[in-house]
């Protein structure tokens, strides 16, 4: 393959820097290095503590002059257009990003494409508006102040700068990280991660060629995670903290975010799937294999949506054994149909050392046979065991769907998504139960992998977490 | 097929060939073959492993197709020809790493096969012209650490092969540093070589103590560390070359006198540096690398496939050890390495937890959990 040329993984809008020339006067360097697991040469800006407050502090001036008292609606539109060039077949900005991210993230091709293609349909002005007004009743809240149906009058406020910490499992989250904050009108400056440098720099670039005006209201780049004193300056000009990573991750930037500064953390979540006797038809079942198998490829299990173990409740039609055959079948279609990503020595030999684990201990194992492209792991059990990834799932048959409630329990709040497939008042019952220990998503079976564009993330609100309402009072 | 003592006969007088002994493709074909269809009939979770395979005693002819169990099966039943309760002892690993539930555990029948396998290969790589040396053992007494395979090795060259001024330098509370600093000083200041043994992890603690008090020993000619394991400790990573470097610094050592040794406890043979027995023989070894013993044969394969790898390429470690007569001969590592003409090199165990982003980890789950 020919060297290709290093990509800018940044962006940092023109006259954001007070400097004569893009990064002259602030000494701000630019440095090559190499990310991602294709090792692809990328150019990355130094910051000093000083030329990242200046730039944070630039952001934030951008803010005031452009996007405060922008009406949203103009500001949506924008978005919708700008994501419209990541998305779409033929423009530059998709056609890079196609050649670009496999390298960059590991994943296959097609699953970029995919990606691109469901992840733009939250992006699209419409979209961003009905889940807006899903939260706040109305745009208009965002633009000026409202009557209240208690009475008064009460406007939301965004802060005006947001600073993101991305995590690089699934690309795109970073994108609608960043649309979140435009949509309060707050600047962002976007963290990324070593296994994701790029999409939310090529969004910022799409957004320049659309309204160039927004895009200098945000700027993104990379700094090897830990660089506390570039933190430090980050989280203590901003007006919120967004981070996206495991527990550990979350926790440590959480007790650096100033107490005054709202700290959303995104942190470590795992999905499951439940399936019911009755759902378990001969009729159902195939279809029902298709859509599991479908959630465990999505981005190869990566996401926090995505499922862990398949709970199938015994005495259907169709037994767990032979849904867990169905689902190998599914499976190996699809390693076909969206190719699971690049693997490293390390995942691959972990997947051999589980299943050899669970054969031993009594499992049925179905697999690919050319490696470990699909694995799935059969028993009788209701324990819940977090999956290696990378398509490697169990598929537990237990008796009576409680057991698997009972044991996700210990789950709590770890637990996300739940994929459900029942008859009737089923998913609605089994919903209830799931809520009430901690899930935050139910979703049919196949649908796990791509959540609706007004989703609770982790059942919390997109936008309304991210600003402040002002309430104006009547005089008595 | 299979009857066990003959076998039995024929790996101790195989292994008793030495160290230094011809290749013997043939013979150690031979003998791999009856060794496996002894495990397949003796060993019944290895037995439908290999049935599932269709790798059954008629279908093997080569040992390359003797099926290598991957070792967190160790972890999941008594792998062992015969009666677990029967076993002499049982060796277990730490526990600490791989993210499965329960410890890894090697029932050995039979200690005097182990035995046979570890001694002269120590003798031949850490002792190459026969010294008679202290051994100052940076690890736990087998009464500290009975089911732990590298303690229960240590304690055993140390009674074989260890001069009378041997002992242990860890106990409960950790490593005694301060003995150990007065026993490499009366080495010093004696003129009396010793060798040091121990795991990686224990020799950067004593060279990081050494170093905060700015201590440094000249230990006499002839002294020598045979160190193991990996070098990650709390959150620092420290690499090989690190440590050889502080052990040339603090200890005053020559690097052709620090070797280390490889071993797993579902294994009953050790690996070690060629570079020690090379110097012995008067050569200045440019290429460190781990010798497999006559009675092992080591692969390394794909990750993805297990296929064997071109040589030159980074690839996982499947042994195989003629020594491991009564549990699973064949297994699959999740080391990486790298085969040489004469060797591999070792690079570290593959890392599987790169889990990126929000999906939990396996470990941290299972840590959680504890």
């Amino acid at each position: 393959m020919a060297e290709r040329a290093a990509l800018n993984a940044y962006w940092v809008p023109e006259g954001a820097c007070r400097a004569t020339g893009p990064f002259g006067d602030m000494g701000l360097e630019v440095q090559e290095r190499a990310l991602g697991p294709g090792h692809v040469p990328v150019r990355i800006p130094t910051f000093s503590p000083h030329t990242l407050r200046e730039l944070l502090a630039a952001l934030r001036e951008k803010r005031s002059a452009v996007l405060a008292e922008r009406p949203v609606t103009e500001i949506l539109g924008s978005i919708g257009m700008a994501a419209e060039r990541l998305t779409s077949p033929g423009e530059p900005l998709y056609e890079e990003l196609l050649d670009t991210l496999p390298e960059l993230t590991g994943y296959s091709r097609r699953m970029i494409e995919i990606g691109l293609e469901r992840m733009s349909v939250g992006w699209s002005a419409e979209a961003l508006r009905s889940a807006i007004e899903d939260e706040f009743g109305s745009l208009e809240v965002l633009d000026d102040f409202q009557p209240r149906p208690s009475g008064g009058h009460q406007r939301a406020f965004g802060p005006p700068l947001t600073v993101h910490v991305f995590s690089g499992n699934i690309p795109g989250i970073s994108v609608s990280s960043l649309v979140r904050a435009l949509c309060v009108k707050s600047a962002s400056f976007g963290k990324t991660a070593a296994g994701e440098p790029y999409l939310a720099v090529c969004f910022a670039r799409a957004l320049a060629e659309e309204h160039a005006e927004l895009a200098g209201c945000l700027a993104v780049s990379y700094w090897p995670g830990g660089s506390e004193d570039l933190e430090a300056v980050a989280f203590s000009e901003a007006g919120a903290v967004i981070a996206y990573g495991s527990d550990e991750t979350i926790s440590d930037v959480g007790c650096r975010v100033p107490a005054a500064t709202r700290f959303i953390g995104y942190a470590n979540r795992v999905g499951v799937a439940l399936v019911t006797q009755r759902a378990l038809s001969r009729k159902r079942a195939p279809e029902l294999a298709r859509g599991a198998a479908l959630d465990v490829a999505t981005f190869d299990q990566q996401g926090c949506v995505s499922p862990h173990t398949i709970y199938a409740e015994a005495g259907g039609a169709v037994g767990p054994l032979d849904f867990a055959r169905q689902l190998g079948d599914a499976l190996e279609e699809l390693s076909k149909e969206i190719p699971r990503g690049a693997m490293s020595p390390g995942e691959s030999a972990l997947i051999h050392q589980l299943r050899a684990h669970a054969e031993i201990r009594g499992a049925t194992i179905l697999a690919g046979e050319r490696g470990t492209e699909w694995t799935v792991i059969v028993e009788e059990s209701a324990e819940f065991e977090p999956s290696p990834l990378n398509r490697v799932i169990r598929v537990c048959s237990v008796d009576d769907l409680s057991d698997a409630i009972s044991e996700l329990e210990k789950v709590g709040t770890h637990l996300q998504t739940v994929a459900v497939a029942g008859e009737g008042e089923e998913v609605r019952s089994l919903a209830a139960r799931l809520g009430a220990i901690g899930a935050t998503r139910v979703v049919p079976v196949g649908g796990a992998g791509w959540p609706a564009p007004h989703w609770h993330h982790d059942g919390r609100f997109q936008f309304m977490d991210l600003v402040r309402f002002v309430d104006l009072e009547n005089s008595q | 097929m299979g009857e066990r003592d003959p076998l039995r006969a024929g790996v101790l007088e195989f292994i008793g060939r030495g160290v230094g002994a011809p290749v013997a493709e043939e013979d150690f074909e031979r003998l791999a073959l009856e060794v496996f269809a002894y495990q397949f009939a003796e060993n019944e979770p290895y037995r439908r492993y290999c049935e599932r395979r269709g790798r059954t005693p008629d279908a093997v002819a080569r040992w390359t197709d003797i099926p290598a169990v991957p070792t967190a099966a160790f972890k999941a039943a008594p792998l062992v020809c015969g009666d677990a309760e029967e076993v002499e002892i049982v060796f277990r690993t730490s526990g600490t790493t791989g993210g499965l539930e329960n410890r890894g555990a090697h029932y050995v029948r039979d200690l005097k096969l182990y035995e046979a396998s570890a001694l002269p290969n120590f003798r031949v790589h850490v002792l190459p012209e026969g010294a008679h040396l202290p051994m100052l053992i940076l690890g736990p007494t087998l009464e500290d650490a009975p089911d732990s395979s590298l303690t229960w090795m240590l304690e055993l060259v140390r009674r074989e092969l260890g001069a009378k001024a041997s002992a242990n330098f860890v106990d409960e509370s950790g490593l005694r540093v301060a003995e150990l600093e007065e026993a490499l000083a009366a080495s010093e200041s004696g003129a009396k070589p010793v060798a040091l043994l121990g795991t990686a992890v224990a020799f950067a603690h004593l060279l990081e103590a050494l170093k905060e008090r700015g201590r440094r020993v000249r230990l006499p000619p002839g002294s020598r560390v045979m160190e193991t394991g990996g070098t990650k400790r709390r959150s620092r990573e420290i690499g090989r070359d690190e440590l050889y470097g502080m052990l040339v610094e603090r200890l005053g050592l020559s690097e052709f006198y620090c070797v280390a040794e490889y071993g797993m406890t579902e294994m009953s043979s050790q690996f070690y540096d060629n570079v020690l027995r090379e110097r012995a023989c008067g050569r200045s070894p440019v290429l460190r690398y781990k010798v497999v013993p006559p009675w092992v044969r080591t692969q390394v394969v794909d990750a993805e496939t297990l296929e064997p790898c071109p040589e030159g390429r980074v690839g996982l470690l499947k042994h195989l050890d003629l020594a491991n007569l009564d549990s699973v001969m064949a297994i699959q590592t999740d080391d990486l390495g790298v085969a040489g003409a004469a060797g591999f090199e070792l690079m570290g165990r593959a890392v599987g937890a790169e889990l990126r982003g929000c999906s939990i980890a396996m470990d941290q789950w299972l840590s959680a959990q504890r």
